[in-house]
């Protein structure tokens, strides 16, 4: 149902990308022929397999470590009243300081390697993620924890059935967004400090003027980001929602 | 198996500030096995303190709760189903915990909801639902417990008038058919005279029973039966006398 407007969207932006094409010289906007010729010799090298695999192993852990620093902060300042004033501010400055500092801080304290790059990652990602798990816990229904009490509900059954379902989504749409900045910070990381990885390789073409590599990277980038958003976000979520659907058609049914 | 006797019930709550405000002031009854009993009182008067009690989710301050039974069913003013379930694994989630194998478990599923009418709807989503049915599903998985006793918090006073009363007449045929004690809170004096053999008036703050009344008439009972209405009116003069 919604496979025309995407479709239209992606058409669109092609063909804009055609014009810019058209009014500027490849040197400014190289055209897709161009772009995918060079993303072609990458591909077929094995150049860029490497370097989107070191890009992606950092993002990966990166986004494990955010994930995990996210939820544990955001459930503390949730949970208790002194955890929430004592970390709302650290989370704060977390939101506030730019990326680029995680990443100068980290390469200098831990060296020009993929434990620096991760840890960037990590710290400079997390504070999103656990405002939305605060946010979730502080929505939480608490009748729906007393309907357990009241059924005589194990703690553990309580935590496993009834407060984890109601935080799956917020884990679900913070873990989206975390991806998308940790993302930013690793080509951040890379172009400043890595020798390897997606972020090097727009340096290293940007160094040779070669505009039709930059987009190449970028497209490559790109290309690796909507795959895992619709393989694997937007199933997992349908999957885990599916119970909101249909809801309008059956209200009448009585 | 299944009467309720409360003495002398008392329940005080200490504020912030270190004051004691007291809900519950000397409650005393008795609801014998199988009887259908209402406690009738102004909202925020302290009813539900009184379930909570019984239920074990609170503490009484001073006097004595028996009862006689081992399991007690709770129905609460809002459905508080887990949307993300269906219908069927709401109305046995309080049977998880009992390792009953699947075939058992379908079973018991199928057997609430059919009671409460649900049956070709147990796949279905909690949001899919109306609120009247919804709340069903909330009684059929109180009564999948088996529980001698069921509590009951104001079930339907979120529901439009003509869904409620159709729920009251099947909640009595529900009653009669499993025989379960129940106990009814309400802020509807004419609910609490159509569905209960026992009326209590609670008042307000400090609660405390102001005057018991038997409701002795057959059921089923009929929506607009003169009777019904007469005791109803005793009833309104003596809340309004309160």
């Amino acid at each position: 149902m919604n496979t025309f407007p995407r479709l239209l969207s992606l058409a669109s932006l092609l063909l804009l990308w055609l014009i810019l094409a058209a009014v500027f010289p490849p040197t400014i906007v190289p055209g897709p022929i161009a772009v995918f010729k060079a993303m072609g010799t990458n591909l077929a090298s094995g150049q860029a397999f490497y370097h989107l695999y070191k890009t992606l192993l950092r993002v990966g852990f990166g986004l494990i470590l955010t994930m995990a620093l996210g939820i544990a902060v955001g459930t503390v300042m949730g949970l208790s009243r002194k955890g929430e004033v004592f970390l709302d501010s650290w989370v704060m400055v977390g939101l506030t300081l730019p990326a680029i500092v995680y990443s100068i801080i980290c390469l200098l304290w831990f060296g020009l390697n993929d434990f620096a790059a991760i840890v960037a990652i990590g710290v400079a990602a997390f504070p999103a993620v656990s405002i939305s798990i605060w946010q979730g816990i502080k929505g939480m229904d608490m009748q729906l924890v007393s309907m357990g009490q009241a059924f005589h509900l194990t703690r553990s059954a309580i935590i496993r059935k009834i407060i984890f379902p109601q935080l799956l989504p917020h884990i679900l749409a913070s873990m989206r967004y975390a991806l998308g900045i940790c993302w930013k910070i690793c080509t951040t990381v890379e172009l400043i400090g890595m020798s390897s990885g997606v972020g090097y390789q727009l340096n290293y073409w940007f160094g040779l003027f070669s505009m039709s590599q930059v987009f190449a990277w970028t497209l490559l980038f790109l290309v690796v980001m909507f795959a895992i958003e619709y393989l694997l976000f937007k199933p997992v979520e349908r999957r885990l929602t599916r119970w909101r659907s249909g809801v309008p058609a059956l209200q009448w049914a009585q | 198996m299944g009467a309720i006797k409360l003495t002398n019930i008392a329940k005080e709550h200490i504020l912030a500030n270190g004051e004691r405000l007291r809900v519950l002031e000397s409650i005393s009854f008795d609801a014998a096995d199988r009887s259908f009993t209402s406690i009738l009182g102004p909202s925020g008067c302290g009813k539900s303190t009184i379930l909570n009690l019984i239920a074990g989710l609170d503490n009484h301050s001073s006097g004595q709760i028996s009862i006689d039974g081992n399991r007690i069913g709770f129905v609460f003013q809002q459905p508080r189903l887990l949307n993300w379930r269906t219908v069927s694994e709401n109305v046995l989630l309080p049977l998880e915990q009992k390792q009953f194998d699947r075939s058992t478990m379908q079973a018991l599923g199928d057997k609430y909801l059919g009671i409460v009418g649900l049956g070709e709807y147990k796949n279905y989503y909690p949001l899919q639902l109306s609120g009247g049915m919804q709340q069903r599903v909330a009684i059929a998985r109180a009564l999948a417990i088996d529980p001698d006793i069921l509590l009951m918090d104001e079930p339907f006073s979120g529901l439009d008038e003509i869904t409620a009363r159709k729920l009251r007449e099947e909640l009595i045929r529900i009653w009669q058919e499993t025989g379960k004690t129940i106990l009814f809170v309400t802020h509807s004096i004419s609910e609490s005279v159509f569905l209960s053999q026992q009326v209590l008036i609670v008042s307000a703050k400090p609660a405390t029973i102001f005057k018991r009344v038997t409701v002795d008439l057959p059921y089923p009972r009929q929506y607009g039966d003169l009777r019904l209405f007469e005791i109803e009116r005793g009833l309104t003069e003596a809340f309004l006398g309160m």
